[in-house]
């Protein structure tokens, strides 16, 4: 920029250029566009003290040089300075933000997005190195694009206003479509109530409930509490900020959790398995953190382990709602080892298909009230110290406090022997179900097939009472399995328990069943081809040998088929109603005939002359009889 | 605050997790749910008045 390029007298321009070049020399590092400020009172001082001059009369030069040249220089006037601004191009320009376009809407708001799975590919909400937690911005767009939010119709805007641009495009539009003054009528009359004249108190949820704010929120929590708990619930859980955490039905802020690393973790496991059984989180909190429960911190703590656990492979929650257990691998099996989880979720199937009758002698109010179920033992309970998990246990015990929970481990105390055993619950899963399994040791201990148990509830948890009634001591012949010849076999057995003489497994009512065959657990899920064998064991035959047919009575062969497995008698008798091979005795009530496979020798063993001879010894109190087999 | 453009589970849970960084402890789901209404209550109601 030269002398000539100014306006004014040429002393005006000469003091024009000369002042241009020291303000782009002051601010040669400056963008071009960018202002560069001076005060008149500056230039002043500066070029009156070089020209060795008066300052007024200057700085009238300045001013009037300057001025004559606003082109390039802004003269800006505030608290009694005058300061003139120009930048490098030669005049200074405020700088426009061009948002046509930026990267942060191309990033957040692609034209063409990739489908989202997981929320967190967007935005990754895993914990930084250092713990600071900030608020992480996920756009309404990504939110809508992985269905966290409902979608907005075409042109509605977050305040659900239509855009202005649609509306211009509707105006345009509206000449040319031809409506027939009735549907426009119908449509205002429709449209009319969604604009709101007033404020409203009524939040209306996703799935229509009303709920009007100015009720008092007791009212509004003892008629809809479960259901807005459980909305919050499923809200928190899909926060995809996680700022807060649940672990049951607790919850706490995420920033809040005390840390906790793998030397934790691995001091906890050591210690869960030197005790060799299923922890408390409150043991493991006195044995490795010694934290005092009157602490203040002690329950933010202690919801920090559970959270903390409960993400963790190595470790599995097996407690109830108020007592947290926590188990890990390495620790010994509860209960029997003859038959497999896999093989009892499917013998116990049967329950969760609708045949569980074991409400018939207690109802579930009954057995809420009082705190205590009663039930009759069955062999393959007694035999295997399983108990499904029907109607009846599941009406008493707790059920699983975590969604995913695979089971729990209870304590079961016998008050009458002051013995206490660890027994592991396996909930249902899908059409599997559930059973108990751990109280082999006192079955066998204490009891017989038949013999009427109650378990009952304690103040703790996780803890219930077995007991039975005691009974003078009775001597009879009752059904065993030799685990070793993999046969049942009848053995003179000393019980001191009170029985249900229509239950118990002896040989005088029951003698054939020293012919049932003991199949594989696996072989035991055939419910019919079990029925089958046990009719025709059980049964009385009647027919010739052409048409050999097998008469029974139902009530023995529900007794007869709970020695192989677990079934219950509507389950029993759905098999039967829907077997075309069965037919009721219409001349007696709870008789049935089987149509049995004609064959060509009958096996033999339906009469007891080939019982092996027991010798009995004197029982001790409930003592094993395995050993008092047939030998 | 026009209770109709609440979301439940997303409006004012930045309440929330004030009120539980205060209370300094765990909740349960039916006090943390009844801590929620109150203040979607507040919102609505004395704002209204």
């Amino acid at each position: 920029m030269t002398v000539n390029t100014f306006n004014g007298s040429p002393s005006q321009q000469a003091l024009a250029a000369e002042i241009f070049r020291l303000m782009t020399a002051q601010g040669v590092l400056f963008a071009a566009d960018a202002p560069i400020r001076q005060t008149l009172t500056n230039l002043t001082d500066f070029l009156a003290s070089r020209q060795q001059r008066t300052p007024d009369d200057v700085a009238k030069e300045i001013d009037a040089a300057l001025q004559a040249n606003e082109q390039v220089f802004t003269r800006e006037e505030a608290e009694g300075q005058v300061t003139f601004v120009t930048s490098r191009l030669g005049a200074y320009v405020p700088r426009i933000e061009d948002t046509s376009h930026t990267f942060k809407q191309r990033l957040y708001e692609p034209e063409n997005p990739l489908p989202i799975d997981d929320i967190s590919v967007v935005v990754s909400t895993s914990r930084p190195a250092l713990t600071t937690v900030e608020p992480v911005f996920i756009s309404d767009y990504w939110q809508r694009q992985a269905g966290l939010m409902p979608v907005l119709p075409d042109g509605e805007t977050e305040d659900g206003v239509e855009a202005p641009m649609i509306a211009a495009d509707a105006e345009e539009t509206a000449p040319v479509i031809e409506v027939a003054p009735v549907e426009e009528a119908a449509l205002v009359e429709e449209v009319a109530p969604a604009v709101p004249a007033t404020s409203s108190t009524v939040l209306t949820l996703a799935d229509g409930l009303a709920i009007d704010l100015r009720r008092s929120v007791d009212e509004l929590m003892a008629e809809h509490g479960a259901v807005l708990a459980s909305r919050l619930s499923s809200a928190i859980d899909n926060d995809p900020l996680r700022r807060i955490v649940s672990f049951g039905r607790q919850y706490y802020l995420e920033s809040a959790l005390a840390s906790m690393g793998k030397n934790d973790m691995r001091r906890i496991r050591d210690e869960i398995v030197e005790q060799g059984e299923p922890l408390l989180d409150t043991t493991l909190i006195a044995n490795l953190y010694y934290h005092n429960p009157r602490q203040s911190d002690y329950e933010g703590f202690r919801f920090s382990l559970n959270y903390r656990l409960s993400r963790e492979k190595d470790f599995e929650f097996v407690g109830v709602q108020g007592a947290n257990l926590w188990s890990t691998k390495g620790l010994p099996t509860i209960g029997t080892k003859r038959v497999k989880a896999s093989e009892m979720a499917q013998l116990a199937a049967y329950l969760e298909e609708g045949f569980d009758d074991s409400l018939e002698i207690q109802t579930a109010e009954s057995i809420h009230e009082t705190g205590s179920a009663n039930r009759l033992l069955t062999f393959f309970e007694w035999e295997y110290g399983i108990l499904p998990l029907d109607a009846n246990l599941k009406a008493l015990l707790p059920p699983p406090l975590l969604p995913d929970q695979r089971s729990a481990v209870l304590r079961v105390e016998s008050p009458q022997h002051y013995t206490t055993y660890l027994v592991e619950v396996r909930y249902p899963t899908g059409n599997r179900g559930g059973w108990l399994q751990g109280l082999e040791e006192f079955f066998h201990e204490h009891l017989v097939p038949g013999a009427l148990i109650t378990l009952a509830r304690t103040p703790e948890a996780n803890v219930f009472t077995i007991s039975y009634e005691e009974a003078p001591p009775t001597e009879d012949r009752l059904l065993t399995l030799d685990e070793k010849k993999n046969k049942l076999a009848f053995a003179n057995i000393t019980y001191y328990c009170a029985v249900d003489a229509d239950q118990v497994v002896n040989q005088q009512r029951f003698g054939r069943l020293r012919n049932l065959k003991s199949f594989p657990m696996a072989e035991r899920r055939k419910s019919e081809m079990m029925l089958e064998h046990v009719v025709e064991t059980l049964g009385e035959p009647a027919g010739t040998r052409e048409q050999p047919r097998v008469r029974f009575n139902v009530n023995d062969v529900v007794v007869g088929c709970n020695v192989l497995r677990p079934m219950s008698r509507s389950y029993i008798l759905s098999l039967i109603t829907n077997n075309d091979d069965f037919e009721a005795d219409p001349a007696n009530e709870g008789v049935y005939i089987f149509h049995a496979e004609v064959k060509d020798t009958r096996s033999s063993g339906d009469d007891d002359e080939e019982e092996d001879v027991v010798e009995t010894r004197p029982m001790r109190r409930g003592g094993r009889y395995a050993d008092d087999d047939d030998e | 605050m026009d209770a109709r453009t609440i979301s439940y589970g997303e409006t004012a849970i930045d309440k929330l997790v004030q009120w539980l960084r205060a209370r300094g402890e765990p909740a349960d789901a039916e006090t943390i749910a009844r801590q929620y209404l109150k203040i979607l209550r507040d919102l609505v109601v004395e704002e209204k008045a």
